[in-house]
Formats: structure tokens, sequence, C-alpha cells
């Protein structure tokens, strides 16, 4: 193979090439290329001879290219973190302990579990005291409410019994008062008259 | 996520974080607070971590919410984005030589920060982080359509822009 026909053959490789590129790059315009042929076209573009055809749009891809593999912060921008967080660290315990402090025992705190038995103690007496003076009220309440008609004539009955009794030992008691009058009447009817 | 390490998982993302931050907040200094702020305020939710799915997007998530924070304290301000640029670009690093000029690197920069925030938040993690479409819909809190959407008009616009500038 001669000179010449080489030179021919990588020509028509390289236009070949610039085909392709300039088709990634009307789709890469629309968004339609993925992230490996975007990759092509950055690499495409960060080498030295490229097509006037092709040349408008070789400082974007070239600035991108040079843009991810760029290196901005200085090397001492990480020690200046890794200081700002020890520090921020610090300052974040020293804030922990100063806020845990020492539990205080006062006398209410205590007694509180005393007061609280007393009290419980208080309330069941009160609460039992209440209850049995309901009760007797209530027992008193039926005694009161059960009293039937039939026991009420009974009582009647049984008054009226003691009343008759009463009135024959009064009239028994009367007769006895006359008979006795009458001795004495008999006795003084003919008074002896009295010598002057 | 269990068993996360902050020195092998977290510390690792800081550039990561940066890079983020910086795109949204256009400073260098304030992102570097951004970053120091969400590394603290994760290292102090350590009784999370266990609840954490997915770490790099949890942090990536905060790091956007804590940059948004101050970038609507700073328009409250009424500080211009323009003076922060002009500042940023000066505090730069340089580039790699080789594959693009400082010029040209801050020409990039500069059009992709003037997109509307979700625009350039999406351009950021899509082309620059590599993230997938669901990763970036977990970062920004919406869904992976509007992930498209944002990153097709922020796309298109850059291509505009850049055949622009060749004119």
């Amino acid at each position: 193979m001669t000179t010449t026909s080489k030179n021919k053959d990588n020509q028509n490789i390289q236009t070949v090439n610039y085909q392709y590129i300039e088709q990634l790059l009307d789709r890469y315009w629309k968004c339609e290329t993925t992230l490996e042929e975007e990759q092509i076209l950055r690499s495409f573009f960060s080498q030295v001879d490229v097509p006037a055809s092709l040349k408008p749009y070789a400082t974007l891809f070239a600035y991108e290219a040079t843009q991810q593999h760029e290196t901005t912060l200085g090397s001492d921008f990480e020690q200046r973190i890794m200081d700002a967080i020890e520090s921020e660290t610090d300052k974040q315990q020293a804030a922990d302990i100063k806020h845990i402090q020492p539990l205080k025992f006062t006398w209410s705190h205590r007694l509180a579990p005393l007061l609280k038995a007393a009290a419980v103690v208080a309330v069941v007496i009160t609460a039992g005291n209440i209850s049995e003076r309901t009760l007797q009220t209530n027992s008193v309440g039926i005694a009161d409410d059960d009293m039937t008609a039939n026991d009420t004539y009974i009582m009647k009955e049984d008054i009226s019994a003691k009343i008759h009794i009463i009135d024959q030992n009064k009239s028994e008691a009367m007769a006895c008062t006359d008979s006795i009058q009458n001795q004495n009447g008999a006795g003084t009817s003919s008074p002896t008259p009295l010598d002057d | 996520m269990n068993n996360i390490s902050f020195k092998n998982d977290i510390m690792p993302l800081t550039e990561r974080l940066f890079r983020l931050a910086m795109r949204i907040v256009q400073n260098r200094e304030e992102a570097e607070d951004i970053v120091q702020d969400t590394l603290m305020k994760l290292w102090s939710q350590q009784a999370e971590w266990a609840d954490i799915q997915n770490i790099e997007t949890y942090t990536l998530t905060m790091c956007r919410n804590l940059a948004l924070d101050r970038l609507e304290k700073k328009e409250r301000q009424n500080l211009t984005l323009n003076e922060a640029i002009h500042d940023q670009a000066d505090n730069a690093p340089a580039p790699d030589d080789q594959l693009i000029s400082r010029q040209q690197h801050d020409l990039a920069r500069q059009l992709i920060d003037q997109l509307p925030e979700k625009q350039r938040t999406t351009v950021q993690l899509r082309d620059i982080e590599g993230m997938t479409y669901q990763e970036i819909a977990d970062v920004m809190g919406i869904t992976v359509a509007d992930v498209k959407v944002n990153l097709f008009r922020g796309r298109q616009k850059l291509r505009e822009s850049f055949a622009a500038t060749i004119r």
C-alpha cells in the first residue's frame, strides 16, 4: 500500500468520524444523547484538531471537559472543614455537659410518696363514713315506708284496748270512791248536836 | 444507606459541591462558605444518615438550597451579579492551556453563567458532573421531564450564543 492511499484511508476515517460527531452533536442539542455519547463529544472537542465546521462548539465542550477534573479548592480547605467540625463537636459536648445538671431532691420531692399515700387513706376513710351514714338513713326510711294500713289498724286496736282498760279501771275507782263516801255519809247523817 | 463515612463518602464531594455553589452564586468566597455550611449541616445530622438513600444527591440538594438562599438574600440586598462575575473572573484558576485558552475558558463560563438558574444548574449537573436525569431531578426537586425541558432550553441558548461569538 502506497503512502497516498494510506492518507486517503485516514481522511475517509476522519470524514466518517466527523459525520458521526455531527450526528451526535445534533442529538446533543435535542437532549437525546446518553451520558457516554456526551463524554465522546467532550473527548473529541478536547483534541487540538477540530474541523472548522465544528469549531464554534469546541470551546463549550473543552470547557466542560476541563471543569470535570478541575480542583479549585485549596488543599487547606479540607483541613479547615475538619477543624471547624472538631471545634463544633467540642462546643456541642461542652453544651451537653452544661445541660446535664445534678438531680436536686427537695423536701417536697422526698415527701411526695408519703403525702400521696396519706391522701389516698383520707379519701378511703371519708368514703367509708359517707357510705355508712347513707346505709343507716336508708334502713330507717325503709321501716317508715313499709308500715301498712293493717299495721296502723292493729296499733289503733291496741291503743283502743288500752284506753278501754284505763276506762274500766277509772269506773272501778269511781265506784270504790262512791262506796267510801256513802259509808262516811251514814255515819254523819245524824250527828250529835254539840252541847253548848 | 448505612455506614456513611464523613471522610470517605462526603469529603470527596467537596469539589462537586463547590462547582455547583459557584455556578449558582458566582462568587468564590460565598461558594466556599456554602460548601462549609453544607458539610457542617450534614455533620450535625449524623443521626439521620442511615435514612439517606443517596448521599451524593442529598448533599448536592442541601448545597443547592443553601446557595439559592444566599442568592435570594443577595438579590434582596440589590447587589449586582455583574460585579460578582467580574470579581470571580479575576480569581478564577488558569485552565489547562493545552485544551482551552484562558479567554475561551472565561467565555464558556460566562455564557453558562448567564443562563437562568434552573437552566445553568441542569447544564452544570448534566454536562459537567455527568449525572443522570433522575439524579438531577432529585437534586432539584423537579420531574425528569422538567429537567429535560430546562436542559434543552439551556443547550439551545448556548448553541446560539457560541454560534454568534464565531460570526
